[in-house]
């Protein structure tokens, strides 16, 4: 009567434990590695000023990694990010516009900003998970329509920001780069997210929808949680994305949404839900902007940046998983 | 008091009656025993009364007061807490959340209270400390963990819902001896607070042990309830089988084949994931019937067979000679077939067209490289047209076909080359009536003609009317082998219940 089938899971060496706790161990290493041949082939992309201006350029995508890792803790996708973020984008500069260009304008502006974020991850989530349709086309889907009223709003790219608002984007405030401020803020965000009901359910949801939803919990009001905050988030990294370019692009995101996913998967999150960390997709996105440094550093001649880009891109994948099996196994 | 009461309830998935006519009465107070053989409708009933499926028609009375059971969440609502047989743990979730999960302690109106999640959580875990082995802790992911200790930690989850009333389907299948005991221990504290607890077991002596009542369902519905204290096991058994011992009777002799074709295949000591020590012999000409309930063993043991994956220990002699199976691939090529009810995962080729369903096995045994449909159809035609298998062309999809004809499909893709033994696990799941019949008839047929098969079905009356001998499996070996006159429901589920 006990035909328990065991299962040949235990006696795990004391580096899976950690990996189960730090999914994200692994894109550590790679960043460091990043950050030495980064060092090596100029001295220089090391220095404060230089790290300052990597995490300027690249916090947007952080805050967009961090926006898609929500949604695919529940399993899902969202296809939509980037689109969200133009069209936040371009909504804040006609509006900081319109008002004025003044303080109180740019506060305003952020406050609809979010509130638009919001609302197209609301959207997403009652197509995906009230309407049932497929989350990888329905938010392709969406992302068309998004980017169609971006362009409604502001039809070409250029009309420029108003100079406080980049101004304090790129500045510093007793001598600390405003974007640290943005760091730290995020820290504490995604510290509090971490303890949220929303982010363990979200997970819950992902690891089994039949077993969360005989559980009793809300499965379909979950996922369109995990989506709304996805949206905020996309919300955000659009004021990042405004503060770096200082001007409006109906298709400044459109490019950005497939890197979040890479970021999710290169941060240990699975991809199939369940389990992950918005910490790696951070580091993560990160490593994506080491990379592009690199190649650039490296002295890749331009006609062969996407190729190296790429193939970088793939070696640092390959990195992650084998690390991960070779923990996990 | 009644507490929970259930009147003419029924569930119907598609064309299959899950639940025709199901009652029940559950006083405050009590540990009421559901039992009746595989597929007579018991987790379907339990699932009503947890929300998780609604029934089509039928009453629901709790405290005398009709309600609609909308949802696991209008359950909890209602005082319902339910253990599920398949479990309703998140892998990667720890112990402490999966726990309460149902109802993560709040701090605020947004965030997980902690120390209220690692306080109650641990008040549940200390309950079965004894028993659960050291590496049980809150904060383990439930994917670290046994089998028996995940079906622990869903025990744990059920009790943290606190309701009043609380269904446990087959709560103890992976348990040992110790972990039953505290657990028992635990139902009568529970009991004697006044609360109803409904219990579904297939080891009689567990529902001797722990059980006020007993309800007895069979066929999808409620054949009747009496008090454990007035009855025996050979009587539960008796109401479970009940007036179908006539159907248990073979409608002819066995053949002749049957026992005079020599052994076809011999299996020794067989251990693999799922089942350990199991010997037998098949002969030509002999279908021989695997028994007892759902995932005693009787799948695994085929699949072993097959390769899929192979068995860990003991030795399988076909036509006297050693059998290693690797995998699938060499299983064909020594002449194993292997027919399996799950028919979308294991046999149909989904989109692609009958012709091409019915060939790959005979393009794999005779090495072929380069296919000519016309000589392909020629093979493929007559095996089609030995099992009466209605299609329109061999062109078309198989997904044209009903259920029925894409089983006969995939049988028919081993017709092409005969193989010397045929393995059918479970064939006839989902299929009509009719094509169940067909498929019979040609099993006895090719039986005749001296293939060996060996028939695993989850339906009792499909093994007592088509096997020539059955082997009984519980807890993953064989308890009892049945011959001839043996063959009848009763000492199947005799077999099948008590042995544990």
């Amino acid at each position: 009567m006990t035909a328990t089938p065991s299962i040949a899971r235990e006696g795990r060496g004391g580096f899976g434990a950690l990996l189960d706790r730090f999914p994200f161990l692994p894109a550590i290493v790679i960043l460091i590695v990043l950050l030495v041949l980064n060092g090596l082939f100029e001295p220089n992309s090391l220095s404060f000023r230089s790290l300052t201006g990597l995490v300027r350029t690249y916090m947007a995508l952080m805050l967009l990694a961090v926006a898609q890792t929500y949604v695919v803790y529940a399993a899902d996708i969202d296809l939509s990010v980037g689109a969200i973020a133009s069209l936040v984008n371009v909504t804040i500069i006609v509006l900081m516009q319109h008002l004025g260009g003044g303080g109180l304008s740019v506060v305003a502006a952020l406050g609809v900003g979010v509130l638009v974020g919001l609302a197209c991850g609301l959207v997403n989530g009652f197509v995906v998970a009230a309407l049932r349709l497929q989350a990888i086309v329905a938010t392709f889907a969406t992302s068309i329509f998004f980017t169609g009223l971006a362009l409604t709003i502001l039809p070409v790219a250029g009309m420029p920001a108003p100079t406080a608002f980049w101004r304090t984007y790129g500045g510093s405030f007793f001598g600390i780069p405003f974007v640290f401020y943005c760091v730290a803020v995020l820290a504490v965000l995604l510290y509090l997210l971490a303890r949220s009901r929303l982010a363990t359910q979200l997970l819950a949801v992902g690891d089994g929808q039949q077993a969360a939803f005989q559980s009793g919990l809300p499965v379909t009001a979950i996922r369109i949680g995990g989506y709304a905050l996805c949206g905020v988030f996309a919300a955000l990294a659009a004021f990042c994305i405004t503060g770096d370019t200082a001007s409006g692009d109906p298709l400044v995101g459109a490019k950005m949404t497939l890197f979040s996913v890479a970021a999710v998967v290169l941060g240990g999150s699975a991809l199939s839900g369940g389990f992950g960390t918005v910490v790696g997709s951070v580091i993560a996105a990160l490593i994506i902007g080491l990379i592009n440094a690199l190649v650039f550093f490296a002295g890749t001649p331009s006609h062969w940046q996407n190729f190296v880009q790429g193939l970088a891109i793939l070696a640092a994948l390959m990195v992650g998983i084998l690390v991960s099996r070779r923990g996990r196994a | 008091m009644t507490k929970l009461k259930l009147s003419g309830v029924s569930k119907a998935y598609g064309a299959t009656m899950a639940l025709r006519h199901g009652d029940l009465e559950i006083e405050a107070g009590e540990v009421h025993v559901l039992i009746g053989a595989n597929g007579s409708g018991k987790s379907t009933l339990c699932k009503i009364v947890a929300g998780s499926v609604r029934p089509d028609r039928g009453t629901v009375l709790i405290d005398d007061r009709p309600v609609t059971v909308s949802g696991p969440r209008a359950a909890k609502a209602l005082g319902i807490g339910i253990f599920y047989q398949e479990l309703s743990l998140a892998e990667h979730r720890s112990v402490a959340e999966n726990i309460l999960m149902p109802d993560l302690p709040r701090k605020g109106r947004l965030f997980v209270n902690r120390e209220a999640l690692a306080e109650t959580a641990g008040r549940y875990i200390a309950l079965f400390a004894q028993v659960a082995g050291e590496d049980l802790t809150a904060d383990t992911p439930v994917g670290r963990l046994r089998a028996d200790q995940r079906q622990l930690v869903e025990i744990m989850k059920a009790l943290a819902s606190k309701a009043p009333v609380l269904i446990f389907d087959e709560p103890t299948s992976a348990l040992d001896r110790a972990q039953v005991d505290r657990f028992f221990e635990i139902l009568r504290g529970l009991r004697n607070e006044g609360r109803s607890i409904v219990f579904i077991s297939h080891r009689m002596d567990e529902i001797f042990a722990i059980g006020d009542r007993v309800t007895v369902i069979r066929d999808g519905e409620t054949i009747g309830t009496t008090t454990i204290a007035d009855t025996s096991p050979a009587a539960v058994i008796r109401m479970m089988v009940g007036e179908q011992e006539g159907l248990a009777v073979p409608q002819d002799a066995p053949p002749a084949s049957a026992t005079g074709g020599g052994t076809a295949l011999s299996v020794a000591h067989l251990s693999g994931q799922g089942f350990s020590d199991v010997s037998f012999t098949v002969a030509r000409g002999e279908i021989l019937g695997l028994g007892g309930l759902h995932g005693q063993g009787q799948s695994a043991l085929l699949r072993a067979l097959f390769g899929a994956p192979p068995a860990h220990s003991g030795a399988v002699t076909l036509a006297g000679a050693a059998l290693r199976t690797e995998n699938p691939r060499s299983a064909i090529t020594s002449g194993l077939a292997y027919v399996s009810g799950d028919r979308g995962r294991d046999g149909v080729i989904t989109g692609r067209p009958i012709l091409e369903n019915v060939t790959p096995v005979h393009a794999l045994r005779n090495r072929l490289m380069l296919a000519s449909p016309g000589r392909l159809a020629a093979g493929a035609l007559p095996a089609l047209k030995a099992l009466n298998t209605k299609f329109a062309g061999l062109s078309h999809p198989i997904s044209s076909l009903s259920g029925g004809n894409q089983q006969k499909i995939v049988i028919a893709r081993w017709l092409i080359d005969r193989p010397d033994v045929l393995l059918l696990d479970d064939p006839t799941k989902g299929i009509d009536l009719s094509a169940k019949a067909d498929l019979f008839a040609l099993i006895r047929k090719l039986a005749e003609d001296g293939l060996a098969i060996i028939l695993y079905s989850s339906e009792d009356a499909e093994l007592l009317n088509n096997a020539d001998r059955i082997l009984v499996f519980n807890g993953g070996s064989v308890r009892r082998e049945l011959a001839g006159a043996e063959r009848t429901r009763y000492n199947l589920y005799h077999a099948a219940y008590e042995a544990a």
